[in-house]
């Protein structure tokens, strides 16, 4: 028998009583009761889940603060049960509506994959804070497939703009470039290219600029190595260039990126024809 | 005097004062022992200059010891003494390297060795590197001024970089929750670093971070409670 989690029942108490300190303002009985139940959710991480999962339940079903109901929701994610996982997507689906985006931050975090399967059907009927919950959730469950399929599908170009950034952010590669097969390197793939960064992306980076058939093009490749701290790429560009104007954006690019190289640069910009 | 106790000396870390006191002491009276400190201390502000460390394997390991013992020492519930000042950024600056050497030991286990260290040894010390990475964390959260300033972006960006170290550690560790949580701080890290939050979106922020912060520390201490009972 688990001897370490004693008190269940004070736990509950603190849960549903709503501590009446009657001589007390009633502000004050509200912050009270507000920290108690915060410090009692808290403790329910050291019962067994099967314990602490129906407490947590009925905090969310309570009249409860909404940040009590915030914290109950991560206790939740802590939770490995399906039950738990349930109780999310009951909230994801029908909480109010900050609670909801918490409640799908909370999917990702307990990383159950038919809860997270459950998003992307939230996620079609979604408005745009959902949608960029649930692509925060799956950037916090790692799952980059689900992320990839979303930015496929993307029915506008916001959609699709922001998968491809949260595929960057999850540095999935292969995805991007997977996508850049049926879409060409678009400028919010390369963006994203530059996020996810590395030697291969920036091996990339230099070919798409030094192939820009647009001037667009070429400052999203510029703009992803600025993103990818890739400065020895901007420096080869720099070196390789004959137009002054392009030589100009180059070396403004490396100020921003505050290369060690710059220096060399300038004093070669400065040297030259003495 | 264990070498973990002059780590943790250098980095004002995980010594109550009057630990510290007799440490201070015994430099003062054994020259040998200041010599062998002064070694290490040129080592470790090497490692902190360095902008990307590159730690030797002994160094790690005695890191690694380090960080055990402290949280062997806290488990005994003696709280550490920390010197945090928000005013000071040195603080922030020495903890950052000390977790990138820290972290270094989760990195270089591939690149050393032929295969990732497994079982319960490497399991759990892991996760008390982690409990002790939460709790430092918490401690900075608590600790930092209420109202932006240059610092404080610095010190959450500071947080940030260690965090993402720590998701890289806990996916090589296969603790694929633990790297959930860390990476689900990322983006509230990010939006009280933002310049334009107000004080109480920054305060609401920060108490949600210490609420899950604690939750995941007493999580880690259960598991590896319930690891221990069943071995």
């Amino acid at each position: 028998m688990n001897n370490r989690f004693k008190a269940p029942a004070v736990v509950f108490a603190l849960l549903l009583t709503g501590f009446a300190l009657a001589q007390d303002p009633v502000a004050d009985v509200e912050d009270t009761d507000e920290t108690l139940k915060i410090a009692a959710l808290h403790a329910l991480m050291a019962a067994p889940p099967e314990r602490a999962l129906p407490l947590v339940t009925r905090v969310l079903e309570a009249d409860n603060t909404h940040e009590v109901k915030e914290r109950a929701l991560f206790v939740l994610s802590q939770i490995n049960r399906p039950e738990a996982g349930a109780q999310l997507l009951k909230v994801a689906r029908r909480g109010d509506s900050e609670l909801r985006l918490e409640a799908v931050r909370m999917i990702g975090i307990s990383g159950n994959p038919e809860t997270l399967a459950e998003l992307e059907v939230l996620y079609a009927s979604g408005d745009e804070d959902l949608r960029a919950s649930v692509l925060e959730a799956y950037l916090i469950a790692g799952d980059k497939d689900t992320v990839f399929r979303i930015a496929q599908n993307a029915g506008d170009a916001d959609e699709f703009e922001a998968a491809v950034h949260m595929l960057g952010t999850m540095g999935a590669i292969a995805e991007l470039r997977s996508l850049s097969q049926s879409n060409g390197f678009t400028e919010e793939i390369i963006e994203a290219l530059g996020i996810a960064g590395g030697d291969d992306v920036n091996a990339t980076l230099l070919e798409i600029y030094r192939s820009a058939d647009t001037e667009d093009i070429r400052e999203a490749a510029l703009e992803g190595m600025l993103i990818s701290g890739y400065d020895e790429g901007v420096i080869e560009l720099y070196r390789a260039s004959d137009d002054v104007e392009e030589k100009r954006q180059l070396l403004e690019t490396l100020s921003m990126m505050g290369s060690d190289g710059l220096m060399e640069i300038i004093d070669e910009a400065l040297s030259s024809g003495q | 005097m264990h070498e973990e106790t002059l780590i943790l000396y250098y980095y004002n870390d995980g010594l109550s004062s009057s630990e510290r006191r007799k440490v201070e002491a015994a430099l003062d009276d054994d020259p040998g022992l200041a010599a062998r400190y002064g070694r290490l201390r040129a080592e470790l502000d090497d490692l902190a200059d360095s902008e990307t460390p590159v730690v030797p394997s002994h160094v790690m390991h005695r890191w690694h010891d380090a960080i055990d013992g402290a949280a062997q020492h806290t488990s005994r519930g003696v709280e550490p003494q920390r010197s945090f000042s928000p005013l000071s950024f040195l603080w922030g600056a020495a903890v950052t390297a000390a977790l990138a050497i820290g972290i270094g030991i989760g990195i270089l286990l591939d690149v050393d060795n032929s295969a990732p260290e497994t079982g319960p040894e490497a399991s759990g010390a892991f996760s008390r590197g982690v409990a002790v990475y939460l709790r430092d964390t918490k401690q900075e959260l608590a600790a930092m001024p209420a109202h932006m300033s240059a610092d404080r972006t610095t010190l959450i960006l500071d947080i940030i970089e260690q965090n993402r170290l720590y998701e890289l550690a806990a996916e090589q560790n296969d603790s694929s929750d633990v790297a959930r949580v860390l990476r689900a701080f990322e983006p509230i890290l990010l939006r009280l670093a933002a310049e334009d939050i107000t004080p109480d979106d920054a305060e609401a922020l920060r108490t949600q971070l210490a609420f899950e912060l604690e939750v995941i520390l007493t999580k880690l201490s259960r598991d590896s409670s319930n690891d221990r009972q069943s071995t």
